[in-house]
């Protein structure tokens, strides 16, 4: 069985018994999942492939909704006292609160300053000061704007991968979400852009709260309040994350955390 | 041994190649030679003139070249929306079971020879248009219809194709902000496909005006310019066809190899701008 700590700061998520399959898939991908989610953390997610980390992540903001066929056959995930689960939440609405950031940087075909302020647009702001204002604080707080301040009207394809991964954060952090997932947000960027995308994560935290799915157990150990071990579709252990590297309950744990398999 | 076949290989390659190269600009000398009576005695007026009087004479290529212009531009404006709309359904909208079905079905109408939409049109498609907006239904507006339906397939093919090519992850990363699928079609997977989308425009675009049979049909071949599209008119392809049995004299027989030649630096700058579009996309992306 697996075991989960109980959490003292008050909860952003829980996740409750979810089941989840994938179109066609002949066993589920996601089994008995009850996870809480402590609210203005980070709550790392790690294992190894294909054990269901991103998935789980991917049901948050319902993004398997984007494909036809995929069932959440089990379970809830409550957020703000909802089951958004639920076939009538509204996924607009659920997806400007809980915003994702991809493995790979992913700058729409635009310039620098319409990229962040094209969730504030969708959301249906015009006004030019305001539009101003609150693209410079993202780009502030995702710390690109000494960067970009200057070249604004730029095509953002022009920066680099990590510039255009902390973009993509600013994006993200422009409409202000109250819960923030990383998908192996440093997959694809050198170490020196990594390190900067730590350090974002472990600032945002004050904000919102963050939940990241990540190969490098290192990398969840820098930066995460929690870390969640999942194994086949199962979560196997929750608990502190300074805790879990050094004195984890479950064998299975410990022989990912010390590299029997993986 | 193995050396000197690699050899004999790449030097029979190369011949190959130049061989095309060689054919090109064959077609373009004689075409070049044969204008050269009409280019001396018509002059630039040639271009200009809109009076087509063999028995006078009188050679004036501006109908055939406007006729030429104005049914490719009626063909477009029809073709276009059309095939955008087909395309976004294909990629963005339609169920993975219909995708392939209808996708093939509109690779197929690709391949209909353009002579059957000619008949198609002048037998079934003329007294439509001549009920509907008066007129004798033979004229550039039945040849705009026309052409329009025969480069719709090609477009649409094409322009889904260059959507497909959007990222999943850029589309998920608009979605993950609460777009809907309007927003993501029109802010994310139009530009990204943009080059690819108007490549594919200006190659049908080649296609269209260059066309001979399906518009030979239904043109009219008539050498007037007229405001009115449902009049008969002419193009450069349609003239070609109809008049080159006819030609008895020096010049006519020369005036004809001058529009012939107009067509060919049309369709070779389409082509050009066409291609400079694909390089820059495939520079971009690579």
């Amino acid at each position: 069985m697996a075991t989960i700590i109980n959490i003292p700061e008050a909860k952003a998520i829980q996740v409750n018994n979810l089941e989840f399959t994938y179109n066609g898939a002949p066993e589920p991908s996601l089994i008995d999942i009850t996870m809480p989610i402590a609210k203005n953390s980070v709550t790392a997610l790690i294992g190894p492939s294909g054990c269901g980390k991103t998935t789980l992540l991917r049901a948050f903001n319902r993004m398997h909704d984007l494909y036809p066929g995929h069932t959440y056959n089990k379970g809830e995930i409550l957020f703000e006292g909802r089951n958004i689960i639920d076939p009538k939440e509204d996924l607009i609405n659920l997806r400007i609160k809980i915003g994702m950031i991809f493995q790979k940087p992913t700058a729409f075909p635009m310039s620098i300053f319409d990229n962040v302020a094209y969730g504030l647009r969708l959301q249906g702001t015009k006004n030019k000061t305001e539009l101003n204002d609150r693209v410079e604080k993202a780009l502030k707080d995702a710390a690109i704007w000494k960067e970009t301040a200057d070249r604004l009207k730029d095509d953002a394809n022009g920066l680099s991968g990590g510039q255009q991964q902390r973009l993509c954060i600013a994006r993200a952090i422009a409409v202000e979400p109250d819960v923030l997932l990383f998908d192996e947000p440093t997959s694809a960027l050198d170490p020196i852009s990594t390190q900067g995308i730590e350090r974002l994560v472990t600032e945002l935290k004050e904000k919102m709260t963050i939940i990241i799915v990540t190969h490098n157990m290192q990398q969840a150990a820098r930066v995460s309040d929690y870390t969640g071990f999942m194994y086949l579709g199962e979560l196997i252990e929750l608990g502190k994350t300074e805790e879990m590297f050094v004195t984890p309950k479950e064998r299975l744990t410990n022989e990912y955390i010390t590299g029997k398999f993986g | 041994m193995t050396m000197l076949f690699d050899k004999i290989f790449a030097h029979s390659t190369r011949i190959i190649a130049i061989t095309v190269l060689l054919v090109v600009a064959a077609i373009f000398t004689i075409l070049f030679q044969e204008s050269l009576l009409s280019i001396q005695s018509n002059g630039f007026a040639f271009l200009s003139d809109t009076k087509w009087a063999p028995n006078l004479e009188k050679f004036g290529a501006l109908p055939s070249i406007m006729g030429s212009i104005i049914s490719t531009f009626l063909a477009m404006i029809l073709a276009i929306p059309v095939a955008i709309g087909v395309a976004i359904f294909l990629s963005e909208i339609a169920y993975e079971r219909l995708k392939a079905p209808i996708g093939i079905s509109i690779e197929l109408l690709a391949a209909i020879p353009s002579v059957v939409y000619g008949m198609w049109g002048l037998f079934y498609f003329v007294p439509i248009v001549r009920d509907i907006f008066g007129g004798m239904g033979i004229g550039m507006l039945t040849a705009g219809i026309v052409l329009s339906i025969m480069i719709l397939p090609f477009m649409a093919a094409v322009t889904r194709d260059a959507m497909n090519t959007t990222p999943d992850i850029l589309k998920e990363s608009a979605y993950a902000l609460g777009a809907t699928k309007w927003n993501v079609v029109k802010d994310v997977i139009i530009p990204y496909a943009k080059a690819g989308i108007i490549g594919s425009l200006i190659l049908a675009l080649g296609r269209a005006i260059g066309e001979t049979m399906a518009v030979t049909f239904v043109m009219g071949n008539v050498h007037k310019i007229s405001m009115d599209i449902t009049q008969p008119a002419t193009s450069i392809p349609v003239t070609l066809a109809n008049e080159f049995t006819e030609a008895d004299s020096d010049l006519y027989y020369s005036s004809l190899f001058e529009l012939a030649l107009i067509l060919l630096v049309i369709s070779f700058v389409i082509i050009a701008v066409a291609k400079s579009y694909f390089l820059r996309r495939t520079r971009r992306t690579s």
